[in-house]
């Protein structure tokens, strides 16, 4: 009876409980990487103060506006290079939660196939 | 639904679970999973197929490793009401075949919930075996009671805490059971529900929040003047377990701040509160609302960050208003530029007025704040609020007002209970609930400069000092108390010594002066009640008006009752009311400790636990009588700045010599409580005393002139103070029984009382003794006798 249950749960409760886990760490890489929030932003001035306290001369404008141009150059960089190894960390986690999802139905039953393997002689 | 199966797949889960679920088993299943892939690896390295069999056992520990930790350890509720679904695994792992309530009822401390209730509300295994039954029977009534409880609490599941608490309830006698133990039914399902809010926390804070992510502040400005001066709120709280509000006031004002934060319109809000009610709880728990990515705030507010400037420190940073100015106006730029920043300006009446440890800077602050471009919040005391916008209309005007009030004692209670593990963390304690329910009594009680919910923290913070083994009891809680406001709590019963003392507190007044029995008796009465816990608390503890003739020992009995009770005669508070005699004296009476120390207000509230004497009350201004009447009836009396002053814990004993007379010829002569009644009304007719006023004593006490018996006994305790002052120099004086009757023929005056014979003691015992002294008769452990003739020669 407890192998039953263990197993019943393995394939069926057990599986939603580890599908679900996978999913919420999906969602926390999402939350920690803000791709949403950098592409919105995405050549925004990166953390600028000084921009805005300016004078009304011509040559403080031009100072403004080449302080902003920078600041954004910088953000834009920034950004760019967080929302590429994002999407680049949250699509290996995806495949590695996908390959997970495809791993935990077959890992109990991979015994049989070691002992095959090991039958068959097979060595590096 | 309420049998037990004990071989119930819930039930072997749990079983399982608990015996597998130790760090040793899951240290092991880690290296039974890597070590064997190493091995395994090596092995098919160096051409061995066999190693393929070294993966098995790693796959059988990660099946092993996340059963346990996802199934055996959790065991999920079952789909059914049957109690078998509805154990939680801790309480299925206790179980054993044919559980009864005594066999359960010493392992429910090794369930985490009865361990709680274990700690906190003393429901140890001992209490418990001796409560539970060995029926298997009563294991049925258990778990109907545990059910009710999980639905009364709306409990996911019926954990170890539950089952105590419902053994404890199938006992017949549970009431009186829990009444020896000062608790209640409702105590114990408050304890369950404090266990299940605690441990709701620490899942919540087990699961990642999500706050915006690394890019959240890219697009805002630096701070580095902010963060010099300020504390970034947001910073902090993202760090720690979220905080809970219990109030729907907090619940509502947070609503508000949402509400005029991401609306046009002035953007500020105004916390007006006392101090302790919680302001700094709202805009804590807004600071964490803001940067949740989850709640329900417009975007515009999403990932604000609010920035604390303490106005005190601020202003004791600098030097003068021209710095100051400088600062803020640089503070309020950078967070203007900065474009995520929310300004709380703490205790910012301070900003407004120009007196010691403040600054009026409202010239710069009210175009900000009428500009309503920079988000500020500002939290100040209502009274000071007040003042505030009697002197300047147009800065209360623009800002947008948010009322914080005390809060209630179930609040305090939910608010202590979400505070307290912050509190053992630090402290390294753990605190019962019996400590908790103390706090809020005693805080309401005694702390008065902050309110509800802080006066109750700030006892129980002071509490963790006094903990006995690690636990911060009720006596705990006490003793903090005792010593912060020098009043007296416990262990005035606690001892024999102690009981044995207030049983025979006639004698030991006795010792200090003579007679009087039914003002003695009165007095012993009331402390009696006061230690035993019967007295009412909401008034002193006893109030008298001692009527008599002058010298015959009512100022003594004040003093002794001081020296016996109230830790020695340091403890009495003394005004002579022919101070008072004018209506205007009474703001003197009742003026504020920094502007007269001496006052009656100033002293109570420093020595709160003393003897209050009024003497010579009968002189005192009707105005000042009336003022007079709150404290006698509650205890209570307010200051010139209105601070309450607590009287509760003093006796207060005011003294007359009106109807002096009366006394003199009627007592001994008739029924003494005759003649006391007809003294009241005599005067009440006389108008020397409003009827209100004599109403509002516990007692009024008749003091009889002295005859010449009695003033040998006051001879006998004169001559034991000389020999009390001499006993350093360890010198002695004995008078023989002519030298006393000498004494009392000289001192003997039936209109003046004890006071001449106090007088001819001085003149003669002492100058005896200076002269002796001086002429080197005595010396260092003689005795001096003195004689008739001595005192005659010294008379005359």
């Amino acid at each position: 009876m407890l192998a039953t249950g263990l197993i019943s749960w393995w394939y069926c409760d057990g599986y939603k409980l580890f599908a679900a886990k996978l999913w919420t760490k999906l969602g926390d890489t999402a939350d920690l990487f803000s791709i949403g929030s950098l592409l919105r932003t995405l050549f925004a001035p990166y953390r600028q103060i000084s921009a805005n306290a300016g004078g009304k001369s011509i040559d403080d404008k031009i100072l403004g506006l080449i302080d902003r141009m920078v600041s954004r150059f910088v953000g834009g960089t920034v950004r760019l290079g967080i929302v590429i190894f994002g999407i680049i960390t949250l699509v290996l986690q995806s495949i590695g939660s996908i390959i997970s999802l495809i791993v935990w139905p077959v890992l109990p039953l991979t015994p049989i196939l070691f002992i095959a393997l090991a039958v068959m002689g097979v060595a590096l | 639904m309420n049998e037990f199966k004990y071989n119930s797949l819930r039930a072997k889960y749990a079983r399982l679970g608990h015996a597998l679920d130790s760090n040793v088993f899951v240290t092991f299943l880690w290296l039974g999973i890597f070590a064997p892939i190493v091995f395994g690896s090596i092995m098919l390295f160096y051409g061995s197929s066999f190693g393929w069999l070294m993966f098995i056992i790693s796959i059988v520990c990660i099946i092993s490793l996340t059963i346990i930790k996802l199934l055996l350890t959790k065991v999920p509720v079952g789909k059914t009401d049957d109690i078998n679904d509805i154990l939680s695994a801790n309480a299925l792992a206790i179980m054993d075949k044919n559980p009864t309530p005594k066999s359960i009822a010493p392992k429910l401390i090794n369930t985490r919930s009865g361990r709680f209730l274990a700690l906190r509300f003393g429901l140890i295994p001992n209490l418990m075996i001796g409560v539970a039954n060995d029926l298997p029977d009563d294991m049925t009534a258990v778990f109907e009671n545990a059910r009710k409880i999980k639905t009364q609490i709306n409990a996911p599941q019926i954990s170890g805490g539950i089952l105590s608490i419902a053994i404890i309830l199938t006992h017949p006698n549970h009431e009186e059971i829990l009444s020896r133990m000062r608790l209640s039914r409702e105590d114990l399902i408050e304890g369950i529900t404090w266990y299940n809010y605690l441990h709701g926390l620490v899942k919540a804070s087990q699961k990642k929040r999500h706050d915006g992510g690394i890019a959240r502040d890219f697009t805002f400005g630096f701070t580095p003047l902010l963060s010099r001066y300020g504390q970034n709120l947001s910073s902090t709280r993202s760090l720690t377990m979220k905080t809970q509000l219990f109030r729907a006031e907090h619940k509502e004002a947070i609503k508000q701040m949402t509400d005029i934060f991401s609306n046009a319109g002035r953007q500020n809000v105004a916390l007006i509160g006392p101090e302790g009610s919680g302001r700094s709880a709202v805009v804590n728990a807004f600071a964490e609302q803001l940067l949740d990515a989850n709640s329900p705030i417009p975007r515009n507010l999403k990932f604000r960050q609010i920035f604390k400037l303490d106005a005190g420190a601020l202003i004791g940073g600098t030097s003068g208003q021209g710095d100051i100015e400088r600062l803020v106006a640089g503070l309020i730029n950078e967070a203007y530029s900065a474009k995520n920043v929310i300004l709380y300006l703490n205790d910012a009446h301070l900003f407004f007025e120009n007196a010691v440890g403040s600054v009026d800077i409202s010239n710069l602050l009210l175009p900000v704040l009428e500009a309503g471009r920079l988000r500020i919040i500002m939290s100040m005391d209502e009274q000071r609020y007040l003042e505030i916008s009697n002197r300047k209309p147009a800065l209360t005007n623009a800002l947008n007002k948010i009322m914080i009030s005390p809060a209630n004692e179930e609040e305090t209670m939910k608010i202590m209970e979400d505070q307290v593990p912050s509190l053992e963390w630090k402290y390294r304690v753990s605190y019962t609930y019996w400590a908790l329910k103390e706090a809020y009594r005693l805080g309401d009680r005694y702390i008065k400069d902050v309110e509800m919910p802080g006066r109750a923290m700030r006892v129980l913070e002071d509490a963790a000092r006094y903990a006995h083994d690690g636990l911060v009891f009720a006596e705990s809680v006490q003793e903090a108390i005792e010593k912060s406001q020098g009043v007296k709590l416990q262990a005035s019963t606690s001892t024999e010594e102690a009981r044995d003392r207030l049983l025979n507190l006639e004698a030991l007044i006795h010792e200090h002066m003579i007679d009087q029995e039914p003002a003695v008796h009165a007095v012993s009465d009331a402390l009696r009640r006061a230690a035993a816990g019967v007295r009412n608390e909401n008034k002193p503890i006893g109030t008298y008006l001692f009527l008599g003739p002058t010298g015959v020992g009512k100022t003594e009995l004040a003093k002794a009752l001081s020296e016996v009770y109230f830790n020695g005669e340091s403890e009495i508070i003394r005004i002579d009311m022919n101070e008072y005699v004018e209506a205007s004296d009474v703001n003197r009476l009742i003026a504020e400790g920094s502007v007269d120390a001496m006052s009656l207000t100033a002293q109570v509230s420093k020595h709160p636990f003393s003897v209050v004497l009024l003497d010579e009350i009968e002189k005192a201004s009707p105005q000042v009588l009336t003022t007079l009447l709150q404290m006698l009836d509650e205890g209570i009396l307010r200051d010139t700045k209105n601070h309450e002053v607590s009287f509760r814990d003093a006796i207060v004993i005011c003294t007359s010599n009106a109807g002096a007379d009366m006394i003199r010829e009627n007592i001994g002569s008739s029924d003494y409580e005759k003649i006391k009644d007809e003294l009241t009304n005599h005067l009440i007719q006389t108008r020397e005393f409003k009827p209100e006023f004599l109403n509002r004593f516990d007692e009024i006490c008749l003091f009889k002139p002295l005859s010449k018996e009695d003033l040998r006994k006051i001879t006998t305790l004169l001559i034991k103070n000389v020999n009390k002052t001499l006993a350093p120099q360890k010198i002695e004086v004995r008078l023989d029984e002519s030298a006393v009757d000498a004494l009392i023929e000289a001192g003997y005056d039936p209109m003046l009382g004890a006071r001449p014979l106090r007088r001819v003691v001085s003149k003669t015992v002492e100058n005896i003794v200076a002269k002796a002294s001086l002429r080197g008769d005595i010396k260092s452990g003689d005795i001096l006798t003195i004689n008739e003739n001595d005192i005659k020669a010294e008379l005359n």
